[in-house]
């Protein structure tokens, strides 16, 4: 008797629970986008918003955008994964009650209590508010990120238990012995099975130590004689949140990996090459978070250097042989492009622009004049927005059938696009103007950059708009309808 | 080894470890106290189970439902003698040791050997999940601590203790994830029929193995 | 099988497993015996043994002696390199925020700092007094008149003195309040003196 088998009995239509995450994932990035763009209008001085709201704004956009990234790329992934092992549909589902409690925990903390700490809630700034938000506030937020965690740990859990009872261990199943040639590469896991295995190492850990940070994060705010060193605080909290939001482009990349052959008629060929790019990735994904550290000249000097090698390295070996696979599927394999098959590929284009950017920013000599700086916010957005997003937009796009509506799809689509290219250029020049990121207030020759991105931001959301609304027009029919083969 | 010849055993050793000297020896350090001579007692309690569930009785395997009751009485068994002030009082008055003594392995220690087979893959790997962090954070809270949480601690001890405990939740962390990395599982008893949720997913699932 | 046993036993263990946490916490509000302790104290105040003591120029007394006063205690030993210092100075620093003595009513406020050092004679005690300008009876640097009041006296008042490894002693920092009745009133943490005298005054506004 397991929980498994109880989960089934309930018969929940699986597809269905997946249509549930991008529902809720359609809504909540429109609504973070309008939070995003509300900043941003700020910074252009075209609307008044208070300093205080504009930092509540930010943690919320912060958060909100994280934990919905997590959510929409974990539907990605449990969708095709479900494929090639057994999951249960009720911890898929317990996994988005969890993440609807910690968002209304969460919401509330910004909203009702004012709780402007920004996302990374770094110790021991919720204890310090200055009056802002309550000490209850701050516990909201935290406890609201405690069950977004517990969520995603009993969904990784059980994709784990999924895999170790096909696949045997972890190791075979990222496909360890097909990356060093020990193994045929064509008896290798599926690219799914590979990537899955991948996020869920590197977020149960990540979460464990996010789960240790958090407790002592609360036990702080309510004993304040209790303290913690802020520095392994600040260690703690980007392990656990870097690799949070670092391993959504690979749950989301799944959707490449599967969507593109269905539209191509050519399989996903895996090589030892591409068994050894998931192996390394998945080394360099939990080691890489020191990058975030590389400002805080009390580190000691040999992580900071472990930060730039492996930042330089990290996202690359999956980034080029999906680069790779992407166009060799396409190539010349007489592909009608259609919205869906559009968006994912877009979505490999967006990682890899948007990792040349992280690269620089990843150099210390680079980082210390640019952290701080919209680079950074421009790096971030365009492999999230223009990266991991167009591949969850497409992979909506594929279960909801466009055929009949292609060319609304279309327009959304172009929107889409230009808008958010235009939005995350506005970012990286201002960064390269040095305009400081995180500024409520923006002085007069910063204007014409937030101005810009503005514009850029509506025009994307408009785009985004168009193509979740086609989404909730199919969703009806999708729920019962077989995947695009 | 026979039945018999274990339960001599473990009660030999709980009376070796009530010895005056080895308790005094044990509680005289917090390291010590917290992650050796507790988590002997509840092994040894443990190891009871362990050699005895032929013995238990039919309801209780069937009210201990996937083992949830008895895995609660363990993380709140638990939880009981991290207080600070239990230990003080442990130390203080051995009268609330022998509580200790015979609480930990009769109330965590047995049902933890007699629940934790019940209890589903995921719900064992959750139970992990939760206390290894747990155990990190009293840990880190036991070195930020700026006051002795004992009276019979000094503050040297109770960092040590706080390092102790955050080396074991590394340990426990690493153990765990490269025993999922290879696939090794412990090999008593029979292990739990793979479980199948979605009929196509299973059936896929094997076609993938077969493949 | 999911059977009926399962609530049933399901609730007796969390009922008996939260019911031992919130008695051994205090309904979830002290972690450490300190904090019990002082809660306890807080809500019933509690009854001292009649301690014999000899102060620093040899003089005998007896706690009951400070009967209609209040007392600020601490509990030292001469040799203490860290904590006594700064509770030495603190109750300095009280003695000279507090009227030294008001017309017949005596002082407000008395001071007395117990050794629980058996090395401690009575010129140790002496020196400690001179260190920080004590004069008896207003401030009495005294030590119990035998081991047998020294380990009742520590017991009453909850004092848990172990070795620091080093020779000396680690032992709480507590200030203890004995109000006019000869009661045990309140545990006070390590505080700057005005925020020592104010609880203490408070104390003996008490009815």
């Amino acid at each position: 008797m397991t929980m498994a088998v109880t989960a089934g009995r309930t018969a929940i239509n699986p597809r269905a629970a997946v249509l549930a995450y991008l529902a809720v994932s359609g809504i909540v990035y429109l609504l973070m986008m309008l939070l995003g763009l509300t900043m941003r209008l700020a910074q252009a001085q075209w609307i008044d918003v208070p300093p205080n709201f504009f930092y509540v704004v930010m943690t919320m956009h912060g958060a909100g955008m994280v934990g919905i990234a997590g959510l929409s790329s974990a539907a990605v992934m449990w969708h095709f994964v479900r494929r090639y092992i057994p999951v249960s549909t009720a911890v898929f589902l317990t996994n988005l009650v969890f993440f609807l409690i910690g968002a209304v925990l969460i919401l509330g903390a910004g909203f009702i209590g004012g709780f402007g700490a920004a996302w990374t809630f770094l110790f021991p700034l919720p204890a310090h508010s200055g009056g802002l938000w309550s000490v209850n506030a701050a516990a909201s937020y935290l406890v609201g990120l405690i069950f977004i965690g517990v969520g995603f740990l009993l969904l990784h859990l059980d994709i784990a238990r999924g895999i170790l009872s096909t696949y045997g261990g972890l190791g075979a199943a990222l496909g360890v012995k097909q990356a060093f040639g020990l193994a045929p590469a064509e008896k290798g896991p599926p690219p799914a099975v590979t990537a899955s295995t991948m996020a869920l190492i590197a977020n149960i850990l990540g979460i464990l130590v996010g789960a240790a940070v958090l407790v002592i994060s609360l036990v702080n705010l309510y004993v304040p004689t209790f303290t913690f060193n802020a520095l392994a605080a600040k260690n703690l909290i980007y392990y656990f949140g870097h690799t949070f939001i670092n391993v959504t482009i690979y749950m989301a990349v799944i959707a490449v990996y599967e969507i593109l052959p269905v539209y191509t008629h050519r399989k996903w060929k895996t090589n030892w090459a591409f068994y050894l790019a998931w192996v390394l990735s998945t080394v360099f994904v939990l080691t890489v978070y020191t990058h975030h550290l590389l400002m805080d000249f009390a580190m000691p000097t040999w992580t900071l250097v472990a930060g730039q090698v492996i930042s330089w390295l990290s996202g690359l070996p999956v980034l080029l042989v999906t680069a790779f696979g992407t166009l060799t599927v396409v190539y010349r394999s007489g592909l009608r492009w259609n919205p869906a098959a559009a968006l994912v590929f877009l979505g490999v284009a967006g990682w890899a622009i948007g990792v040349i950017p992280a690269i620089a920013d990843g150099t210390i000599a680079v980082n210390s004049v640019m952290h701080n700086t919209q680079w950074v916010p421009g790096h971030f957005h365009t492999y999230l927005l223009l990266g991991m997003v167009a591949m969850v937009l497409g992979f909506m796009t594929y279960l909801t059938n466009p055929q009949p509506r292609y060319g609304f799809a279309w327009l959304g689509y172009w929107l889409y696009l230009v808008g958010g290219v235009i939005f995350v250029i506005a970012f990286l020049l201002a960064g390269a103007a040095s305009v400081p990121r995180r500024y409520a207030v923006h002085v007069a020759q910063w204007l014409p950059y937030d101005r810009i991105g503005s514009i850029g931001a509506t025009v994307a959301i408009a785009g985004v708009l168009i193509l979740v609304a086609r989404f909730f027009v199919g969703i009806r029919t999708a729920a019962s309808a077989q995947d695009p083969t | 080894m026979s039945t018999r010849r274990l339960l001599v055993a473990t009660c030999g050793s709980w009376l070796v470890l009530w010895l005056p000297a080895v308790r005094g020896g044990l509680e005289r350090d917090m390291a010590l106290h917290m992650a050796v001579q507790m988590p002997l007692l509840i092994a040894l309690g443990a190891l009871v189970a362990a050699a005895t569930c032929r013995f238990e009785p039919r309801w209780l395997a069937a009210a201990d439902w996937l083992g949830i009751a008895g895995i609660a009485a363990v993380v709140l068994g638990t939880s009981f003698w991290m207080v600070p002030r239990a230990l003080d009082q442990a130390i203080a008055d051995w009268r609330i040791d022998l509580v200790k003594f015979l609480t930990l392995p009769l109330l965590v220690g047995m049902p933890l050997g007699l629940s934790w087979r019940r209890m589903p893959p995921l719900g064992r790997a959750f139970i992990w999940a939760n206390f290894i962090p747990k155990l990190g954070a009293v840990g880190g809270l036991y070195l930020g601590a700026p006051m002795r949480l004992c009276a019979y601690y000094r503050l040297d001890q109770q960092e040590l203790a706080g390092w102790t405990l955050i080396a074991v939740a590394v340990a426990l962390g690493i153990t765990w994830f490269v025993a999922a990395f290879i696939g090794w599982t412990p090999s008593c008893g029979k292990r739990p029929s793979r479980p199948s949720v979605d009929g196509a997913g299973r059936q896929r699932a094997l076609h993938a193995s077969a493949a | 099988m999911m059977t009926r046993g399962f609530p049933v036993l399901l609730a007796l263990v969390l009922a008996t497993g939260i019911a031992a946490l919130a008695f051994e916490t205090d309904g979830f509000r002290v972690v450490t015996s300190a904090g019990a302790r002082q809660l306890s104290v807080e809500r019933t105040p509690q009854i001292l043994p009649d301690a014999h003591l000899v102060d620093q120029d040899g003089t005998p007394f007896t706690l009951g002696a400070y009967s209609g006063r209040t007392v600020l205690v601490d509990f030292i030993y001469t040799r203490c390199p860290t904590i006594c210092g700064v509770l030495g100075n603190d109750f300095a620093g009280v003695l000279r925020s507090t009227p030294a003595r008001r017309s017949g009513a005596g002082a407000p406020i008395d001071l007395l700092s117990i050794s629980f050092d058996p090395a401690d004679g009575q010129d140790a005690l002496r020196l400690y007094g001179e260190r920080f300008g004590a004069k008896a009876p207003r401030w009495r640097i005294a030590a119990a008149a035998d081991a047998r009041i020294r380990a009742d006296l520590l017991r009453s008042f909850g004092v848990v003195v172990i070795p620091d490894g080093m020779g000396g002693f680690i032992h709480n920092d507590a200030v203890y309040v004995i109000d006019a009745r000869g009661r045990l009133a309140r545990i006070l943490d390590p505080d700057t003196p005005a925020q020592l005298a104010a609880s203490a005054l408070k104390v003996a506004a008490a009815p």
